[in-house]
């Protein structure tokens, strides 16, 4: 088919659109993290490098990559396997199945800020109802958001939450793909639910699982608010990861150059795993 | 069942299933659940030994949410982000993959691939310099800046969901409607774009829900509590109130209600737009 004036239009109007959100923003960020400005309508003064070296040279910096890769890892492993079991039993069939699906499927749908608001608020340290349920069975005084170590533990957890029902629907969707005959054939060979699990579905299911592992990695290194709202990075900067300190320093320590030093950094880390994404599943023409 | 012996452990596997099952549903609905019933239990209940049960009922977090908070006024704000966001996202993302679809260049999939790419930049990457071009022409704080910003988001995913739609479109569907005497735009908006209607919808309600429950770009591109949209505006409640938990949650039962009610009438399309991997999360 010949192409005509329509589409020629449509694709550089669209392209247009396109280059002023998204192109240009990501040329000028990568531009304002050589240049020395305090705030964004300060006069910049270029550096050079220096943003990058004095970023290295901290030590802040180097933890917030640390964090970030424990709240990235802890979660991703969590609401894998967690996904994946919820997977395996909505699999099978029971009355309300159609029910169930929808309800496992809502803490992804929901806005963070109040899924965020609500742990904060059930997990109160007086009045939350997690907090008092847990005192009528023993346990007091949870530190939720004071130490460092459970800090964590609940910014990962809230994340599991939020998350695992990603995981849970794609998996079931390639559940849906394995063929029946394999189960047949295990049970033919005598293997038990938990040996066909790992010899017939795992195998079979792996490309999707890599797929499904990479996303969860690409979006849980660069999470933001679920954190944010959490603990602002802290209690004494525990769960401070890159997302984070690339806020503070361009919006609250008058550091737009370095901001946008740890955005391109971010930036420069995400392109490796979106690299492999694309190795892993191309993108089909037809 | 043939074998009586075999019933038994069957129905124990049965009850292990129900349980299971009844657990995963209380997993994922108590937190809802109790975001709900915090916002209509009176004070007096919610603040000390608070019961599972709901009540006893009260409307005075809602009634105080309208009048003393910026809430109605971030809840319209919201909106009216949402629905540009919307409508900016379905013309231009049409456009795309339209085009991509069905021209015949090389490095056609390098548009697709950009798009999938920008997709899953990190928010602040792009929200620095968003706010540092839009504070350069003082049009930082406005409604307008922050749906540019969700266009960021959901301008790639429009393209991505789209293109998947066009593409399995058979190119002879426009050429019979041009034989028949339809203009190549005609053929477009009488033909293709019809059976497109579930793309259509599928890219209308992401970007909606894309839109309605940011946070990270409200909170970088909006500083007045006037032009905040409602997660900001709730968001900032927890420190300036003094304990006021039922009104938040009344508050957050609000911003999810929407949520419920396109969830429960159109699933079919969050299901097709999960898979296609439509939400970023």
């Amino acid at each position: 088919m010949k192409s005509d004036w329509v589409i020629n239009a449509f694709l550089v109007i669209g392209l247009l659109v396109t280059a002023v959100c998204i192109v240009l923003p990501l040329i000028h960020a990568i531009q304002l993290s050589f240049f020395q400005l305090e705030s964004f309508v300060s006069e910049p003064k270029y550096i050079g490098l220096k943003n990058y070296s004095e970023t290295f040279a901290d030590s802040v910096f180097w933890w917030a990559l640390l964090h970030g890769c424990i709240y990235a890892g802890g979660s991703i492993i969590f609401q894998v396997s967690l996904g994946i079991g919820i997977a395996l039993v909505l699999s099978k069939s029971f009355k309300g199945q159609q029910i169930v699906r929808g309800l496992s499927l809502l803490p992804y749908l929901l806005p963070v800020v109040i899924v965020t608001l609500t742990f904060l608020w059930m997990m109160d340290g007086t009045l939350g109802i997690i907090t008092i349920g847990l005192a009528k069975i023993g346990i007091r005084d949870v530190p939720w958001f004071e130490t460092p170590f459970t800090a964590m533990a609940m910014v990962i957890f809230v994340s599991v939450w939020l998350w695992t029902p990603f995981v849970t629907t794609c998996f079931l969707a390639g559940l849906q793909t394995v063929p029946k005959a394999l189960y047949d054939a295990a049970k033919v060979d005598g293997l038990g639910p938990w040996q066909t699990f790992w010899q017939v579905t795992i195998p079979v299911l792996k490309p999707i699982l890599t797929i499904i592992i990479l996303l969860r990695a690409i979006w849980m290194f660069n999470k933001f608010e679920v954190v944010w709202l959490l603990t602002q990075g802290g209690p004494v900067g525990a769960t401070e990861h890159l997302p984070i300190l690339a806020y503070r320093k361009a919006f609250l320590m008058f550091n737009v150059g370095g901001g946008a030093a740890v955005a391109t950094i971010s930036f420069m880390i995400l392109s490796i795993a979106v690299f492999i994404y694309f190795k892993l599943s191309p993108i089909e023409e037809k | 069942m043939k074998f009586s012996f075999l019933f038994k452990n069957s129905s124990l596997r049965r009850i292990g299933l129900y349980l299971l099952v009844i657990l995963i549903s209380v997993y994922s609905f108590f937190p809802i659940y109790w975001m709900i019933i915090s916002g209509t239990k009176a004070p007096t209940h919610l603040f000390s030994s608070p019961s599972l049960v709901p009540g006893p009922f009260t409307w005075e977090y809602y009634t105080m949410l309208f009048q003393v908070t910026y809430f109605p006024v971030q809840f319209m704000n919201s909106v009216i982000v949402a629905l540009g966001t919307v409508g900016i996202t379905m013309v231009t993302s049409v456009m795309i993959a339209y085009a991509v679809s069905r021209y015949r260049i090389r490095g056609k999939t390098l548009i697709i691939g950009v798009m999938l790419y920008a997709y899953m930049f990190p928010p602040l990457l792009l929200a620095i310099p968003l706010f540092s071009i839009f504070a350069k022409f003082g049009l930082a704080d406005t409604l307008f800046s922050l749906v540019i910003a969700h266009t960021t988001i959901t301008l790639p995913l429009g393209v991505w969901l789209l293109w998947g739609f066009f593409k399995a479109m058979p190119f002879e569907l426009e050429e019979a409607a041009m034989v028949d005497g339809y203009t190549r735009l005609g053929a477009f908006l009488r033909v293709v774009l019809p059976l497109s209607l579930p793309g259509l919808i599928t890219v209308a309600i992401f970007s909606f829900l894309l839109s309605w429950t940011d946070y990270t770009y409200s909170l970088i591109m909006i500083m007045s509590d006037a032009h905040k949209t409602v997660p900001v505006g709730l968001a900032g409640m927890v420190g300036s109130y003094e304990l006021r938990w039922g009104e938040i949650m009344a508050g957050a039962t609000l911003i999810a209600l929407p949520l419920l009610i396109i969830f429960a009438f159109f699933s079919r399309y969050f299901i097709h737009g999960l898979t296609t991997g439509a939400l970023k999360g």
